[in-house]
């Protein structure tokens, strides 16, 4: 099929829309409630395009989105005619008028790439105060251009239902499920909303002002631990290519800030593992319930303690890779450097927004002495460097501190989908055999479309394993366990659509496309490293030795693990 | 004399009258192609305004899975599918099992208007009583914009009431993700008469209100001449006809001729036969102001041109009733109306600007007057 977009004969898929076309043509049409994960909504009608335009003789152009409308055979499109240029004027004026100061909207504008109008002809709206309930999210509805993104994540890829619009009309607003305080919804703070938000109307807590105070005690001992996914996208921050791998530049920038520590979340993330492991091999032998739950991901957790109370059994014990490494620090690194436990901080920079809700959870605590006292997101974080001047990009690579830098491949693959699964096997096949697994790429539990099931064999015994991201997917799992027709014996579950580099801190965008690139970094770092299993770590073997003792130990379950209960939401 | 309901012609009594399910008695033992093809040939047209071939839209739909009768009646001005559910419910629920076993569908709806649910029991009582099929009647969630067949099928699968794009139509992809077809009450209606030796697919339904004597509802054929139609609703000093609020308006013209094509030509669309008339008295301006109020009440909020536009040009009619348009602020209201128009995705945003489009293009001076320094 054959359309023509500004004079320029273009092939085209039958099932194409307008916009897909001209982007495969190179041909810009401004866009603002599209998103390509998201199923168009034409709701902002910024995208318009002219089909057909009067020659002269029959019909008048039609003005149509060109988000939702398909190509057709001989279409002619124009994306520049003066109609559509007036068309698109006057729409972005009516956007305007959410924001309260001029400066703010015309800087808006050029952050998304929108063109500029001279003058501001129509007046603000009335504005609603912000929610700031929610330990993790907050909503600012002034901000809010009703676009849907927001909602379309909320409900389909995760089924939550947190958000949704109310009233109609001119009165519609976006509004949290029934008009509660978001804190009590079945907000699970995955944060999948704040990713999408083109005018930052949702976004995490941001806890910068926080940080920067913490970082100008100098009575406290400030630890910053980084997880494994925030090193392959916070380059694109800085303009670096998309799948760019920073760690050695993120490890300066942070001790530009003037960290007294920097130290690896990956070290967290194998320490889960040796726990993880032995944990599902304890249950197996001990016709414990089973399938056994993966629980690093702090809004599938919220999301079992909303939804599916009574499987909580089901939950693995252990605390996530950074509280397991916040109640570390704060022990055994406390000990062995004679700092006291309650002049350290320690800060995590997380790709995720849950994880702000998650420190602050009853049992993140040991002795009085919270895990984890600050988390930044990788937007956080980048936003703090831009403020301080510290240009990524242009920065020398520095080595992580020990002895908490070090972590292993099966640690830093815990940030895309399959990761945790994939490095658990690892773990768990050579405490099962004394022997290292031969395929330690175990690309079976690798790219899951949403859930996949896979079957591993190890030591005469049988594994049904699931990976599932996508919390709308955990549902359908979830369901399929309460009806009785999975049998599962470990399930990994994250809720962020490809893990936690797709996660609700991340970067903007953040579409499929890019968390694919960001996932091939992430593979990549795990083939160059040295050690590529947890129990190899040789920093984790020196903690046992010295400190744990052995997995699942007294010392491990007062330190490392956790319990989950039933949360009743929607109440006034 | 017309009665209540300024009911005047034979067919109408008919509809009132006709013989109960005896067509349907006739008509169920007919295979599907040859009722859709009866029904082709007989030409009948959709009745809830977009006036297209029954007959090619059910062999385009064929087989549905769902069947949904639009009975959420709404447009300002229209008021005769209330006639047929108060008067001849049994008369619809025949075309209804004829469309059924035309179409095959396994589900039917009638989605019935918020305001209209006290009718719900004895429509249960008929369709017990005279239909084997599964038919439900479902209560409207009371918006306008769900009688939009798009918005429908949303409010039916218990969504928001917001018009969905098109394509997929529903004979591709409606209520539930499956194969739908939507027809309204009168279209239903009409369908058992077509076994008739003297049905006359031009026949349709007038809702006459306005200043008029007789409001009410007229049965006629598409053509006639709108002082032939309001003959007996007599009209008094009149000025101008709305055609609903979303069908625009004409001036007042006793020879002018009711079809859909007439009317289209005249850029206004006769839509579902609401007649309004306004007497020489009336402003068309403030006319203008409540009809814009109406959708900017009524509309579903989803595209913004829709609803920030007549946002914008309610505020602007606001500024009337205290002073004097600007000749920008007068523009401003010309820029926004093929803005809305242009900009919106489904019939309601497209049409919701018609009326002042065709009053400021039939009644220019009463608008120019409000305007500052316009002589």
């Amino acid at each position: 099929m054959q359309i023509t977009i500004d004079n320029k004969k273009i092939k085209v898929g039958a099932d194409w829309t307008i916009l897909k076309a001209a982007q495969k043509a190179k041909i810009k049409i401004p866009t603002l409630c599209y998103h390509p994960d998201l199923k168009p909504s034409g709701r902002c009608g910024i995208c318009v395009v002219e089909v057909n335009p009067s020659t002269g003789s029959g019909e008048p152009g039609k003005i149509m989105t060109s988000c939702n409308n398909l190509v057709r055979e001989g279409m002619i499109v124009k994306t520049k005619s003066p109609k559509v240029l007036q068309q698109r004027k006057t729409n972005i004026q009516l956007v305007g008028c959410n924001f309260e100061k001029e400066e703010e909207f015309r800087k808006w504008l050029k952050l998304e790439n929108l063109p500029d109008v001279k003058e501001l002809r129509f007046k603000p709206k009335p504005s609603r105060k912000p929610d700031i309930s929610s330990p993790a999210i907050t909503i600012d509805f002034e901000k809010c251009i009703l676009c849907g993104r927001c909602i379309q994540k909320c409900r389909d890829t995760q089924s939550v239902n947190a958000i949704c619009f109310s009233e109609r009309a001119n009165a519609i607003k976006l509004d949290t499920s029934l008009g509660l305080d978001l804190d009590q919804t079945t907000c699970v703070q995955c944060g999948q909303c704040s990713v999408v938000c083109p005018t930052g109307a949702i976004k995490e807590h941001e806890h910068i002002d926080e940080v920067k105070a913490v970082l100008k005690d100098k009575t406290k001992h400030i630890v910053v631990q980084t997880a494994p996914s925030v090193r392959v996208a916070i380059g694109e921050e800085f303009g670096m290519p998309i799948g760019s791998l920073v760690t050695g530049k993120m490890v300066t920038a942070l001790n530009k800030l003037g960290f007294d520590m920097v130290f690896d979340t990956n070290f967290g993330a194998d320490l889960t593992i040796m726990e993880e492991a032995n944990e599902l091999l304890y249950r197996i032998k001990n016709k414990k319930p089973m399938p056994m739950f993966t629980s690093c991901c702090p809004a599938w957790v919220n999301f079992m303690e909303i939804f599916y109370p009574k499987y909580l059994k089901h939950l693995s014990s252990a605390k996530s890779p950074h509280q397991m490494f916040g109640a570390i620090v704060k022990s055994y690194y406390a000990n062995k450097y004679k700092i006291k436990a309650e002049d350290i901080i320690v800060v995590s920079i997380m790709p995720c927004t849950a994880k702000k809700y998650e420190i602050q959870r009853d049992g993140m605590a040991c002795d009085g002495c919270q895990d984890v006292d600050y988390v930044l997101t990788t937007r956080g974080l980048a936003k703090l460097l831009k403020e301080k001047n510290i240009d990524l990009k242009e920065l020398k690579n520095s080595e992580f501190d020990m002895p908490l830098g070090l972590g292993s491949g099966g640690g830093a693959i815990f940030g895309t989908s399959g990761g945790v699964m994939e490095s658990a096997i690892r773990t768990a096949h050579y405490v099962l055999t004394s022997k290292e697994i031969k395929n330690i790429e175990y690309k079976d539990v690798r790219n899951s479309s949403g859930i996949k099931k896979t079957t591993l064999k190890v030591a005469g015994q049988k594994l049904n394993l699931g990976i599932v991201h996508g919390l709308a997917n955990a549902r359908k799992l979830m369901e399929e366990i309460k009806s009785g027709k999975a049998d599962y014996d470990f399930v990994e579950v994250m809720a962020c659509p490809g893990g936690c580099i797709g996660g609700g801190g991340q970067p903007q965008p953040t579409t499929k496309e890019i968390v694919k690139k960001r996932a091939s970094a992430i593979y990549q770092q795990d083939r160059k490293l040295k050690y590529r299993q947890a129990h190899n770590n040789p920093q984790i073997q020196q903690l046992y030795q010295e400190f744990l003792g052995k997995p699942l130990s007294k010392k491990s379950h007062h330190l490392l693990h956790t319990k989950y209960k039933k949360r009743s939401t929607c109440r006034r | 004399m017309p009665n209540a309901y300024g009911l005047t012609t034979f067919h109408l009594m008919k509809i009132l009258t006709k013989n109960k399910f005896q067509t349907w008695e006739k008509v169920k033992n007919l295979s599907s192609p040859k009722i859709i093809k009866q029904v082709i040939k007989s030409e009948l047209t959709g009745k809830g305004g977009a006036n297209f071939s029954t007959g090619r839209k059910w062999e385009l739909s064929y087989p549905v899975k769902y069947l949904i009768c639009n009975a959420d009646e709404s447009e300002p001005g229209t008021f005769k599918d209330r006639f047929i559910l108060q008067n001849n419910p049994e008369l619809l629920i025949e075309g209804i099992n004829i469309a059924i076993k035309a179409l095959k569908a396994e589900k039917t709806y009638i989605y019935l208007r918020e305001e209209y649910k006290s009718l719900k029991p004895k429509f249960n009582k008929i369709i017990k009583k005279h239909s084997q099929y599964d038919i439900e009647v479902i209560i409207g969630a009371g918006a306008y914009i769900c009688g939009e067949e798009m918005a429908q099928i949303n409010s039916l699968e218990g969504y928001r009431a917001e018009s969905r794009h098109k394509p997929p139509y529903p004979a591709q992809r409606g209520l539930f993700s499956e194969k739908t077809c939507v027809n309204n009450v009168e279209t239903f209606a009409r369908l058992p008469l077509i076994w008739q030796d003297d049905f006359d697919p031009k026949l349709m339904l007038f809702a006459v209100s306005g200043d008029v004597e007789n409001p009410g509802i007229y049965e006629a054929v598409q053509g006639i001449r709108l002082a032939d139609l309001l003959k007996e609703a007599q009209p008094v000093d009149p000025k101008a006809i709305f055609f609903g609020a979303s069908g625009g308006c004409l001036p007042y013209d006793d020879n002018l001729v009711l079809t859909h094509e007439n009317i289209r030509n005249k850029e206004a669309m006769l839509g579902a036969g609401g007649i309004i008339i306004l007497n020489q008295k009336r402003s068309i301006v403030d006319i203008c102001r409540s009809i814009i109020q109406f959708f900017v009440d009524e509309n579903c909020g989803k595209c913004l041109p829709c609803r920030e536009g007549n946002f914008r040009l309610l505020q602007l009619f606001q500024v009337y009733l205290k002073r004097k348009w600007t000749v920008e602020e007068f523009d401003l209201i010309q820029e926004l109306i093929p803005f809305v128009t242009q900009g919106s995705q489904c019939a309601l945003g497209q049409s919701s600007t018609l009326h002042l489009e065709t009053a400021i293009k039939h009644f220019k001076k009463e608008f120019t007057d409000h305007v500052e320094n316009n002589s």
